[in-house]
């Protein structure tokens, strides 16, 4: 029944869209602008719906307690959450300082004729298959850092798959994402501010700085647009995390595991359990929320800017 | 002094530049050499068409892979214009409006939206709805196949919970975001001018702002139907929970594979032939991915 009328409804809305863009072109318009909004608020609505029987049963405490033991239906998010926080922190301090290189450098130092080919690049960064990173990072990443951290301290201390191996990745993924942002921003200093710079006596590097400076909204937002990306990535980390559910991870080289990552691998045996599919729903209520709570800020951030 | 801070600092920033490039090209580096390498073993041209390897194989391929990811992608690709190029103009065209700012934030955000939750989703939307779709869904399957053969039921029936249809819808939704922004900022760029001269001789509205104004923008909007195409050929996490994957040639609307599932879930196993067919894979996604990206890049 509860299908019926779903399946009635988006097709009313998908054919008014249409029927009145012919009749009231104005609001069949605005009917099509609704469409995200539409999404995101549907996503949130059956999300709540979904993880409703998990919150039910375990109330508040399922997002502070550590533990995964499905045949005893005992379920924990903590870990998931405390490694979300942990890669995208170390993921974003490591890929600002890179993409303000890559921003700086693009529009600093490279010949204008090679600025649009290390531009596209970038967008081509950025519509790789993030399954592809994760291969790499399984297979190439993951291996030679263990073998570097470990030929450095001198003992057996770090294996492939870790905190530390998704972080890295992750870095490398989103520095072009953030990188984007920040150049757009660098290429909109005025003229007229550079030649004041300049006409002070400031050497290149001074300039730069005081050109970021000037830019640090750009900086910002692309680091939240970043940050949106690193929590919500999901295949690439969940190649290399090593997948640890039930243990608060104690430093970066152990396996671990984050909210996304968490609903890939263990989604596949869900069914099997009765409350594992509403507890997996619960973590994507909150990638979810975390999504919409950093992408508006990032998206506030920029639009404050550019008015 | 300064002059010598001026040449570190700046070198410094190219070193870094160059760091963060690096692994990128070695991405796709690898990604060939060992994915070449893997198709020529596995079976050369043959691994377009051949069933993925089991453990016990030594030939395979990802034939019905392929055959899924073009098919989800194309379809999510159209729906997702439809959908997609129109939320685009809105906002481009009708930017003044105070509804419209609501509506780019909307776009805005869930164009960076986490595309696992998209899965999710439609997993969860086709769970509670196909119970009772699916009966109106193979009478009309029935009927058609009475009428044009049986092999309509390859694509039309009733649906199991995943199936390719389910694929196509969250690879729509990932798409329309990406469409509606690169569309809104082709049609802000119209010239005045210009919009003043469709309105003039278009008639109808929609006329103007659908047929006349298109044209002016005709090749930015491609150009984003084509980006958009190349970033959905190449998802994973969407289709986890909507096609599931198959290592089979069979009905769209059963489980369906997709090349990037395969990588995922060979890349995982512990056997050699599946993991160089995971390399042989990520090799013609990456194909496919680039030659949608070259193409788009040279409609500019």
């Amino acid at each position: 029944m509860f299908g019926l009328v779903l399946l009635f409804s988006v097709v009313v809305y998908l054919l008014s869209i249409f029927l009145l863009m012919a009749i009231k072109f104005k609001w069949g318009m605005r009917l099509a602008g609704s469409i995200s909004l539409v999404v995101i608020s549907g996503m949130m609505i059956v999300f709540l719906y979904e993880a409703w029987p998990a919150l039910e049963q375990y109330g508040f405490g399922l997002l502070t307690t550590a533990g995964w033991d499905p045949p005893r239906e005992e379920y924990g998010l903590l870990p998931a959450i405390i490694g979300t926080l942990i890669t995208s922190a170390v993921a974003i301090a490591i890929a600002v300082p890179l993409a303000i290189s890559i921003a700086v450098t693009i529009n600093e130092m490279l010949p204008r004729s090679l600025r649009t080919i290390f531009a596209s690049l970038v967008d081509l960064i950025a519509a790789m298959p993030t399954v592809i990173f994760g291969l790499w990072g399984l297979f190439v990443l993951g291996p030679a850092l263990a073998d570097f951290i470990n030929t450095a301290v001198g003992e057996y201390v770090a294996a492939p798959l870790s905190l530390l191996t998704a972080s890295i990745l992750l870095a490398i993924m989103i520095t072009p994402y953030a990188a984007a942002v920040i150049r757009e921003g660098y290429a909109l200093v005025p003229k007229v501010v550079e030649e004041a710079i300049y006409s002070v006596g400031a050497t290149k590097l001074e300039a730069v700085f005081i050109k970021l400076k000037y830019v640090k909204n750009y900086i910002f937002g692309g680091l939240f647009l970043a940050l949106g990306r690193a929590m919500g990535e999901t295949v690439a980390v969940a190649m290399v995390i090593g997948g640890n559910y039930s243990r608060l991870p104690q430093s970066l080289l152990e396996s671990g595991i984050t909210l996304s990552s968490l609903i890939a691998l263990q989604f596949p045996n869900a069914a099997a359990y009765a409350y594992m599919i509403p507890v997996l729903f619960t973590a994507a209520l909150m990638v979810a929320v975390l999504g919409l709570v950093i992408n508006g800020v990032a998206i506030y951030i920029l639009y404050k800017t550019q008015i | 002094m300064r002059k010598q801070l001026n040449t570190v600092g700046l070198a410094l920033f190219a070193v870094l530049a160059f760091l963060a490039v690096l692994p990128l090209f070695h991405i796709i580096i690898d990604v060939y050499t060992k994915g070449i390498s893997a198709i020529v073993e596995l079976g050369g041209l043959s691994f377009l068409f051949d069933i993925p390897p089991t453990p016990y194989d030594n030939k395979g391929g990802v034939g019905p892979l392929l055959v899924g990811t073009l098919y989800m992608t194309f379809l999510g690709a159209v729906l997702g214009v439809l959908l997609g190029f129109p939320l685009g103009v809105y906002i481009g065209e009708f930017r003044k409006e105070f509804f419209a700012n609501f509506s780019r934030g909307g776009v805005n955000i869930l164009v960076e939206f986490p595309t696992i939750t998209v899965g999710l989703f439609v997993y969860a939307l086709f769970s509670i709805s196909l119970v009772d779709i699916n009966p109106m869904l193979e009478g009309i399957s029935n009927a058609l196949a009475s009428v044009a053969g049986g092999w309509v039921k390859h694509f039309i029936g009733g649906l199991s919970q995943f199936n390719a249809y389910a694929g196509a819808l969250a690879l729509a939704i990932i798409m329309i975001p990406y469409v509606a922004l690169f569309t809104a900022s082709a049609y802000a760029s119209i010239e005045q001018n210009t919009r003043e001269a469709a309105y003039a001789i278009a008639g109808r509205e929609y006329r103007a702002v659908f047929i006349v104004l298109r044209k002016a923008v005709s090749r930015a909007v491609l150009a984003a139907v084509l980006l958009g195409t190349a970033k959905i050929a190449g998802e994973t996490a969407p289709l986890l929970f909507t096609a599931f994957g198959n290592v089979y040639y069979a009905p769209f609307t059963e489980a369906t594979g997709a090349i990037p599932l395969w990588i995922w879930y060979a890349a995982q196993t512990p056997y050699e032939v599946q993991i160089a067919s995971a390399y042989g894979a990520a090799a013609v996604l990456l194909t496919i991915v680039l030659a949608i990206f070259f193409a788009a890049r040279l409609r500019q």
